[in-house]
């Protein structure tokens, strides 16, 4: 069923990669606050209600969403946050807008580079009981995940360095240079059959995205919202032993309710672009086939025509995606922000000229387990403008 | 846009201990899911959503410990997200679970979580690295020194003293004894809290709540689901939050928003959720409150924020039986958080007490007549408040 | 039946960035043994310690305003209970209002007998005045200086 009210995002600010050394991580968080603010026409006095997502294990800080509360501007206001994941604080603004009780959300979700090894951070998350003496990363999850896919469509193999280049190029075009993106020394290192070089090592960002009901929309005049127009989220089990790493069940979950709100029936020829969260590029097609984009049979002649390209049919990740960029906790919430820039026209260097219908996809956890689907449209419902 | 309503189905809490050396983490969540299910005579193919309560991932000790518990709450392919306010948790996530209702993105939603705090060593280790490392966190902070700073604070303002401490112990162990769940169930008397040795002054080891396993859920629904399924259900009629600023400096000395004297944001936040329900006089309309303070102290403080007392006017009332069960309007009947303090769940413990005595099923504690109640949970360091009221 | 345990540690090291004002601010402590605040430009308030921006105003903060080193107590406890990987008790702290600081600023209180809890209490009540000590060898952090009893 339909939410009870629309929401759009109505501006939104991206710092990442960001420098360490200047700026303490309250410091970023305030101006990427201010900055999306800023964008979205609107004071710290407008926002109603306040959703944020961090890692205390990434952040080395125990309750690490604290640090929201005066950064953000979230002092005597309204606090909610969600530290499974950075779109999951997404998901629970629009929620809250929807049920009528706020008119206007912040959503802030970062992702430092503090910690001695980001790598040791994550196998925290291994289960004390079963898993934690295996070397289980996401690194070392995602290599799990490509064997699994390799297994059931080698093809998988042959298709992956396209899907790099494709990323890499569209990042550079987007203006991601990628040689001077500080990385981190113990981010994790690939594992067979990741190819080095197939992931972007891992960096600093923090992304804030305004978003709006459809009443404050109108009676402020706003103008070119990136409006709601269908979201899906679900997750995977948490033991990989339990899954079907080769598959998303997941994600078609997630992506079955967004286009049924959305009234998507055939997400091939739907959209106008695709923002989708591929940390490795088996998992870009693992997306595809969940996403209903293009399924298992199709990947080799999508891939290998100019299809998925800034000038095919159907744009994959003009901004580059996680392929050219991965600050690691936020990199799900950042296409869902990259999607919205694109509907508001506002994407710059990469922007799709006459955006009207755009798929976000995040992807968070071990080896993505926790799946976002957002659809966004530049009218507020009904066909394409 | 007036809020839909949002109906209360099922509550499940575990039986409060030191520690459950027979139950995994996950077994504790699953355990009292259980309990939620099958009060509300349903299976988990109805849950539609699941808000998983978890507080800081160290206390467990696995990073994303929410992931663990997927499976504990049937969340497989279902819409599944954490939340984590600090102690408020629990109640911020029956905020969520209530927004997902209210939003209409689904009609069953549950919310449920679990804690060992046992078992991370000593919380106050794990809660010193809540402070931010530049400039609060390098003084040996804790959640008990940060309150005995508030209390010391009270007491310079409205002229509490260590016996009007005790009072409070004194009444909520009382409470407790009565609750089968709770974890402290021995009553004292104020000369034994008085006795009792100082672990950071004024608060003495009575002062304080203990650390406690157990889980918690709740299931929430739709009106149209309760009413086409014919169920019973209280209802959640007022839903607030609201922060206070990150540094306990900054609600001292000159022109400060909060005074961490008292509980600013706390008082804001049911202000809000009055408005919501519609509460304009708290002290004639509130019948019972369940609300967090899991040191001694800072139950006047909470009081006087959810607006059944003046400012420094709950230690005289305290004293005169106001808040205890046969009193006006009684606070903490389950013997609260000074009682059982599973960390993430206790502020969810609060909204499903005052859900059991609106419903008049709270058992040796019920409070005569509740139908209106309130809850409050308070989080990071006396940071975030979720207040919520309740009514039949 | 035999039910097992196992013990787990964490153990990263985090490397903060304290960004230009903290810095700044620590280095005067470090080198000079004098304290400073920022003044919020809307507000006129002095936040001490100095952050880049004010959570009232949400304002950047504009300029430096050196406090103390005489200031009062705001608040205090005195802990008599170990904590792992915390001081041995018993130690007393809090926070004090510097003299042209608007906000309290977090330190230990030395040169208090703690031996007797109420007696030790009454020396550090609200509102004593207290002036800023410094260690003779600093690092750079909130512990090269305490607070001791005028």
């Amino acid at each position: 069923m339909g939410l009870n009210r629309k929401t759009a995002v109505i501006g939104s600010a991206v710092l990442a990669p960001f420098s360490g050394d200047d700026r303490s991580l309250e410091e970023i968080l305030y101006e990427v606050s201010q900055q999306a603010l800023k964008d979205a026409g609107l004071t710290m006095d407008d926002i109603d209600g306040i959703v944020v997502g961090s890692n205390d294990q990434f952040d080395g800080r125990a309750i690490s969403i604290m640090a929201a509360s005066g950064s953000v501007g979230g002092v005597d206001r309204d606090i909610l946050s969600t530290p499974s994941a950075g779109e999951h604080a997404f998901v629970m603004g629009v929620l809250r807008v929807a049920s009528g009780q706020y008119d206007t959300h912040l959503i802030v979700s970062w992702s430092p580079l503090e910690a001695s090894s980001l790598s040791e951070a994550q196998r925290l998350g291994a289960d004390p009981y079963f898993h934690r003496r295996l070397p289980l990363d996401e690194s070392s999850a995602y290599a799990l995940q490509a064997a699994a896919l390799g297994a059931r469509s080698p093809v998988a193999h042959e298709l992956a360095e396209p899907i790099c280049r494709r990323g890499r190029e569209n990042g550079a075009a987007a203006g991601i240079d990628s040689s001077a993106i500080p990385t981190h020394p113990a981010a994790g290192h690939a594992h067979w059959p990741v190819k080095e070089g197939m992931m972007a090592a891992a960096t600093s960002g923090a992304v804030a995205l305004v978003i709006a009901s459809e009443d404050h929309v109108r009676e402020r005049g706003i103008e070119c919202p990136a409006w709601v127009r269908g979201m899906g989220w679900a997750t995977e089990a948490a033991f990989l032993g339990d899954r079907d790493l080769a598959a998303a069940e997941a994600l078609e979950e997630a992506s079955r309710r967004a286009y049924e709100e959305a009234g998507i029936d055939d997400p091939r020829s739907s959209f106008d672009l695709v923002e989708l969260t591929g940390i490795t590029p088996f998992q870009e097609l693992i997306a595809y086939d969940a996403l209903g984009i293009s399924r298992r049979d199709d990947w080799k002649a999508d891939i290998q025509s100019p299809r998925f390209t800034m000038s095919g049919e159907l744009p994959v990740n003009p901004s580059g995606g996680a392929m050219a960029l991965n600050p690691v906790f936020c990199t799900g919430l950042m296409r869902i922000e990259e999607a919205a820039r694109q509907i508001r026209g506002k994407a710059g260097k990469h922007q799709i000229d006459g955006a009207n219908l755009a798929l976000a996809h995040a992807a968070s956890g071990v080896a993505m387990m926790y799946q976002t689907v957002i659809v966004f449209g530049t009218n507020a419902e009904g066909g394409r403008a | 846009m007036s809020a839909p309503r949002v109906g209360i189905i099922g509550i499940g809490q575990s039986a409060f201990k030191p520690r459950r050396d027979d139950a995994s983490y996950p077994d504790l969540v699953r355990e009292a899911v259980n309990l939620a299910l099958s009060e509300a005579s349903l299976d988990l193919d109805a849950i539609e959503a699941i808000v998983y309560s978890l507080s800081p991932d160290a206390m467990v000790g696995i990073g994303n410990a929410e992931r663990l518990g997927v499976d504990a709450v049937g969340g497989r392919n279902k819409r599944f997200l954490r939340i984590n306010t600090g102690g408020a948790t629990g109640i911020s996530s029956v905020a969520a679970a209530y927004y997902h209702v209210a939003a209409g993105a689904c009609d069953v939603v549950m919310t449920a979580g679990a804690d060992k705090v046992g078992e991370c060593g000593d919380s106050q280790t794990v809660l010193n690295k809540i402070w931010d490392p530049i400039y609060e966190r390098p003084l040996p902070q804790g959640t008990i020194t940060m309150l005995a700073m508030s209390g010391i604070r009270y007491a310079d303002k409205y002229g509490m003293t260590q016996e009007d401490m005790a009072n409070v112990v004194v009444k909520n162990r009382k409470h407790a004894s009565l609750n089968p769940n709770a974890h402290l169930r021995k009553e004292v008397t104020v000369e034994e809290v008085m006795a009792s040795r100082y672990i950071s002054w004024p608060i003495k080891l009575m002062d304080c709540c203990p650390q406690s396993s157990g889980g918690g859920a709740m299931i929430l629904a739709s009106e149209r689901y309760i009413k086409e399924n014919r169920l019973d259900a209280v209802w959640i009629t007022g839903v607030g939050h609201c922060s206070e600023t990150y540094y306990i400096g900054d609600r001292m000395g000159t022109g400060y928003t909060a005074d961490h004297a008292d509980a600013y944001a706390l008082r804001n936040s049911f202000e809000r959720a009055y408005r919501m329900a519609g509460v304009t006089d708290p002290q004639r309309q509130v019948d019972v409150a369940e609300l967090y303070a899991p040191f001694s102290n800072t139950e006047y403080h909470s009081i006087e924020a959810a607006g059944l007392a003046g400012l420094g006017e709950s230690v005289a009332q305290v004293n005169e039986g106001r808040f205890s069960i046969g009193g006006e309007i009684p606070v903490n009947p389950s013997g609260g958080t000074l009682c059982t303090n599973a960390i993430a769940v206790t502020a969810m413990i609060r909204v499903a007490e005052v859900a059991l005595q609106v419903s008049g099923r709270a058992g040796g504690h019920q409070v005569k007549g509740a139908k209106l109640g309130i809850a409050s949970g308070n989080g990071g360091d006396h940071q975030f408040f979720g207040t919520m009221v309740v009514e039949a | 039946m035999e039910l097992l345990k196992r013990q787990e540690n964490w153990n990263i090291t985090y490397t903060h960035a304290l960004g230009e004002i903290a810095s700044w601010f620590f280095v005067q402590i470090r080198d000079n043994a004098k304290i400073y605040g920022r003044r919020c430009a809307k507000s006129g308030r002095v936040l001490v310690p100095p952050r880049a921006f004010s959570d009232q105003t949400l304002e950047p903060t504009t300029e430096w305003v050196e406090v103390g080193p005489g200031g009062k107590i705001e608040t205090f406890t005195i802990v008599y209970e170990p904590f792992h990987n915390l001081p041995e008790p018993p130690y007393a702290f809090g926070f004090v209002q510097l003299d042209g600081a608007d906000t309290a600023i977090g330190g230990f209180f030395k040169g208090v007998d703690l031996a007797d809890p109420a007696k030790a209490a009454e020396k550090l009540a609200v509102g004593t005045r207290v002036e800023a000590k410094f260690a003779e060898k600093r690092i750079g952090d909130l512990t090269d200086f305490w607070f001791e009893i005028v």
